[in-house]
């Protein structure tokens, strides 16, 4: 199995006594995110998000399946993870890391469990026709912090979807395509975004956010904090590491959710950018079905 | 069957009859079984676990565990390899969890890189510290109970290590809907509450107030949470009492048979 | 299959083994005489949410859990069942079944045994759970206890877990837990009469026991393990033992209920043959249900060995090449042994056989052993 290049000593020394001074590689705060860029695909939920030189690109694609039995009222909705060797050559087909089970289980609690899509909105015929929202989540480049860009993502690309829109009349449902009728959003009911802090020292006493994968490398623990702009915890995970006092977390967790405000006004106003680009010639339909919240 | 917890502001009783700040019995045993370097079986309530830890040893063959915090990366320090089985009969429905399962995979990397940031594992390069659990019964506080019992074998095995890591859970009397200031942290939560009421996971280090491990996997207000944090830390530390007793009486019994020979700069420990 | 791995043994070690193990009577390198088994301390009950389960520990450490549960299933292949899948109508050839004749089915019973270290579909593992659950099945009793009606049977889960590593090969371990926990199992008892969904009474201690407790006609069965070396048998193995051993038997033994004691005689047994033989002798009358061959680790190629010799490799290459490698691995060295090549002797294995089944032989005295445990 190939692995990833470890920093050597001298370079791990240098990145830790450089933290001690107050100082990052690349100049930033300690809370600072580095620049974070969001563009949206012609096609409806694509997002390609660019945080420094990370990149994920995350696809929703919705179609028409049957329930799973045990819960005949609610559609299906998934998120695949797969860390290709494009991000890395550490990563291989077929064969999950541990890196990328945890994105994955991450990503599944912040954003599935935690209620964001409102999978009973996505029944058709109870028991028999669901909709079934897949989210495919790809790492184009990995320097670090892949899960607050992938969750960032995710969300992007399923507030910009619009899945075909369906009538049923008289037993019989129609599926339109999106010349027939102006396709609908998701019935969208929060949005969550990860903020990952990344603990050094030996008492986790510096705490950093988005670490670019050096740091990541050199890091003794991290801890990801999931939230929506209401304050709402989706989700903690601060799986080992280094030990950090208990009041450091209760103070990453206030930061990060001033982050996760940014995050959502910045997404509230990529999305309404693009459907002004979208509605360019005014000919376009008002889309009244799109979610306040 | 949704929890009723109305009743709980009437009497402030919990289901099970405990009051807030309760945990569960704690029952522990350690060195549990002859072959094995270290070994415990821990109960909290009804959630009943096992572990064996083997080693540090040199590293055999790959087999199916996920590493660690040092998988495969620096030989600097020993590798903490866990594996989680939970048996089929554990639940109340049979179910048969397969190893690939990313709850597990996640259950053990958590107990892997908790354990490694406690243990002195930079005193045995190039080895590996195999710690197996198994759970038997579950009824909530799963996580807690794995890192509670994997620390114990870890003391019972010999392996160095800062201080005991010990873990249990807290909860949230109200759900997450609700806005209500009023609403009362729980410590300890069993099955029925860990489906009903926001909670989270805390594992500390010792008696200090630091924490290796914090999983919340519900939707809660963030108000909540230094409450919730503060409950479970201070759980923490009852736990650590309950944990240390139980390997400090082991050690007197073994003393006392002569099983052992009493450590030196130890004849003030008192054997009666 | 190889019973254990193998185990790191220079090979002065081994023929000091071998030797003193084919001395009469032979010397153990743990000191018991050769029917003896290894001291073991069982519990019965241990946990509440389970219908049976039992945990044995025996003194060289290795530790086995088993916990059985039952659920409700609906028998497959029922015909006159409307409720399930409507339009779906099987008419299987207007087969009558009387009233009240019970028919089990080996699927009702599922068992899985689950080793540290090693993958659920590891082929050691796999022929562990199936060598137990044949042992279990053979007489073809046990899944009649599962019938509900005609519409409803239990569905039996036994998960098996090695608690310790593997030390020395489990299956003795192994199934004289699944033999405890089967024998502390409980069923809730049927309230309801006829082919009526099936609903039960919800007071435990009313619950009867899936083995009738008191009548010694009925226990699940066991199966052991027994090996010979030389002219010697030894039961019980220990991993060093295994390792020297000329040929290794495992074999299921379970009590022939009294009245159908048969005079089938006593069967030579070649692996995997089910035989169906009784001794038919007063007191306890045991009944051979299935005896298979287990590959001692002599029988793999030890590492490290040259390609020329191994002929898993292709030695009528090799041989030409080197012929003098052929002779060398032929010649018997003083102080080194070497395992035996070809089958074991048909004496051999009846011996073995009978062996075990002797009145005051070992599975008696296992068994007297095991009924000695306390339920509950």
């Amino acid at each position: 199995m190939p692995r990833e290049a470890e920093p050597s000593l001298n370079e791990r020394q240098f990145i830790l006594q450089a933290l001690q001074e107050n100082l990052r590689l690349d100049g930033r705060e300690f809370d600072q995110y580095r620049p974070l860029e969001l563009t949206f695909g012609d096609q409806y939920g694509v997002a390609d998000v660019t945080l420094g030189k990370t990149r994920v690109l995350a696809k929703a694609s919705a179609e028409v399946t049957v329930p799973y039995v045990d819960r005949p009222l609610d559609g299906i909705f998934n998120i695949a993870t797969e860390l290709s060797p494009m991000a890395s050559p550490a990563f291989e087909v077929g064969r999950p890391t541990e890196t990328e089970v945890l994105i994955s289980r991450l990503l599944e609690k912040t954003v599935r469990r935690s209620g964001a899509l409102d999978t009973e909105s996505l029944c058709l015929v109870a028991g028999q026709k669901v909709w079934s929202v897949r989210v495919d989540v790809h790492v184009l480049s990995h320097d670090g912090n892949l899960i607050d860009a992938a969750c960032f993502a995710v969300v992007s690309a399923l507030r910009h979807f619009r899945k075909p829109d369906t009538s049923m009349e008289s037993g019989i449902l129609t599926v339109y395509t999106p010349a027939e009728r102006e396709p609908v959003a998701l019935s969208w009911l929060h949005s969550p975004f990860c903020v990952t802090w990344s603990y050094f020292g030996d008492e986790g006493e510096i705490a950093l956010l988005d670490a670019t994968w050096r740091e990541e490398q050199v890091r003794a623990g991290s801890c990801t904090i999931s939230l929506n702009r209401h304050g709402e915890i989706c989700q903690i995970a601060k799986l080992g590491g280094t030990p950090v006092e208990a009041v450091t977390l209760l103070q990453c967790t206030n930061t990060a959710l001033t982050k996760v405000q940014e995050f959502s006004a910045f997404l509230d106003r990529k999305l309404a950018e693009d459907i002004k680009r979208r509605d360019k010639g005014g000919l376009m339909a008002e889309l009244s079905a799109e979610n306040d919240r | 069957m949704p929890l009723d917890t109305s009743a709980y502001s009437l009497a402030l009783l919990r289901v099970d009859g405990r009051r807030w700040n309760e945990l569960r019995r704690i029952h522990a045993q350690i060195r549990t079984q002859a072959a094995a370097d270290g070994s415990s079986y821990l109960e909290m309530g009804h959630t009943k676990v096992m572990c064996v830890v083997t080693g540090p040893s040199e590293p055999g063959p790959r087999r199916g565990t996920t590493g660690g915090a040092a998988a495969g990366a620096s030989k600097a320090a020993a590798e903490v390899a866990v594996s989680v089985v939970v048996a089929g009969f554990s639940s109340v429905d049979r179910k048969k969890r397969g190893r690939g399962d990313k709850r597990n995979l996640e259950l053990q990397s958590t107990i892997s890189n908790a354990l490694a940031a406690s243990l002195h594992t930079h005193l045995f390069p190039h080895s590996v510290i195999q710690v197996s659990l198994h759970v038997l019964s579950q009824d909530g506080s799963l996580l807690a109970a794995l890192i509670n019992a994997a620390t114990l074998a870890c003391v019972d095995a010999g392996i160095p290590m800062t201080d005991y890591v010990v873990a249990c859970t807290a909860g949230s009397t109200s759900t997450y809907a609700a806005g209500d200031e009023s609403a009362d942290p729980l410590l300890d939560l069993n099955h029925q509450e860990e489906q009903e009421l926001p909670g989270l996971t805390v594992a500390t280090l010792g008696e200090t107030d630091r924490v290796a491990v914090l999983v919340c996997e519900s939707r809660v207000q963030v108000g909540r949470l230094e409450g919730m944090l503060a409950v479970g830390v201070d759980g923490c530390k009852q736990v650590r009492e309950i944990l240390d007793r139980v390997v400090r009486e082991k050690g007197k019994r073994m003393v006392l048979e002569g099983t052992v020979v009493k450590g030196e700069g130890l004849e003030d420990m008192d054997l009666d | 299959m190889a019973s254990t791995q193998h185990v790191l043994l220079s090979p002065a070690e081994l023929a000091y083994l071998h030797e003193a193990l084919s001395l009469t009577p032979p010397i153990r390198p743990d000191g018991r005489a050769p029917m003896q088994f290894r001291p073991l301390v069982a519990e019965t009950e241990i946990l509440p949410g389970t219908n049976g389960s039992a945990r044995i520990c025996f003194a060289d450490g290795t530790e086995a859990i088993v916990g059985v549960k039952a659920e409700v299933e609906r028998t497959r292949g029922y015909h006159g069942d409307e409720q399930e899948e409507g339009g779906e109508e099987e008419e299987e050839g207007g087969e009558e079944r009387r009233e009240g004749e019970r028919e089990g089915q080996g699927e009702w019973v599922e068992l899985t045994v689950e080793i540290p270290g090693y993958r659920d579909d590891d082929a050691g593992t796999a022929f562990l759970a199936a060598m137990l659950s044949e042992a279990l099945l053979a007489d073809g009793r046990f899944a009649k206890k599962l019938w509900i009606s005609r519409r409803f049977h239990w569905k039996l889960f036994l998960d098996i877990l090695l608690i310790s590593p593997p030390l020395s090969y489990p299956l003795p371990l192994l199934s004289l837990t699944t033999h405890l926990a089967l024998l502390s199992t409980r069923l809730p008892r049927l309230k309801s009469e006829g082919d009526e969904d099936p609903f039960f009474d919800d007071d435990w201690a009313a619950a009867p026991y899936l083995y009738p407790q008191g009548t010694t006609t009925t226990r699940p069965p066991i199966t052991l393990l027994v090996m010979a070396v030389g002219r010697n048998i030894i039961f019980d193995p220990s991993k060093e033992e295994l390792a020297v051993a000329d040929v290794v038997l495992a074999v299921s033994v379970g009590e022939a209920a009294t009245n159908s004691a048969s005079t089938k005689g006593k069967g030579k047994a070649i692996g995997g043959m089910d035989i169906d033989s009784a001794a038919a002798q007063p007191g306890r009358s045991l009944r051979l249900l299935s005896v298979r061959t287990v590959d001692p680790p002599s029988r793999v190629t030890p590492p490290g060995m040259p390609n020329a010799t191994n002929s898993a490799y292709g030695v009528a290459v090799s041989v030409q090449k080197q012929p003098e490698a052929r002779t060398v691995e032929a010649q018997a060295v003083e102080g080194v042994w070497k395992a035996p090549r070809g089958g074991a002797k048909p004496a051999v294995m009846a011996a073995l056989v009978q062996k075990v089944l002797e009145r005051g032989g070992v599975a008696d005295e296992v068994l007297d052993a095991l009924e000695a445990v306390e339920l509950g």
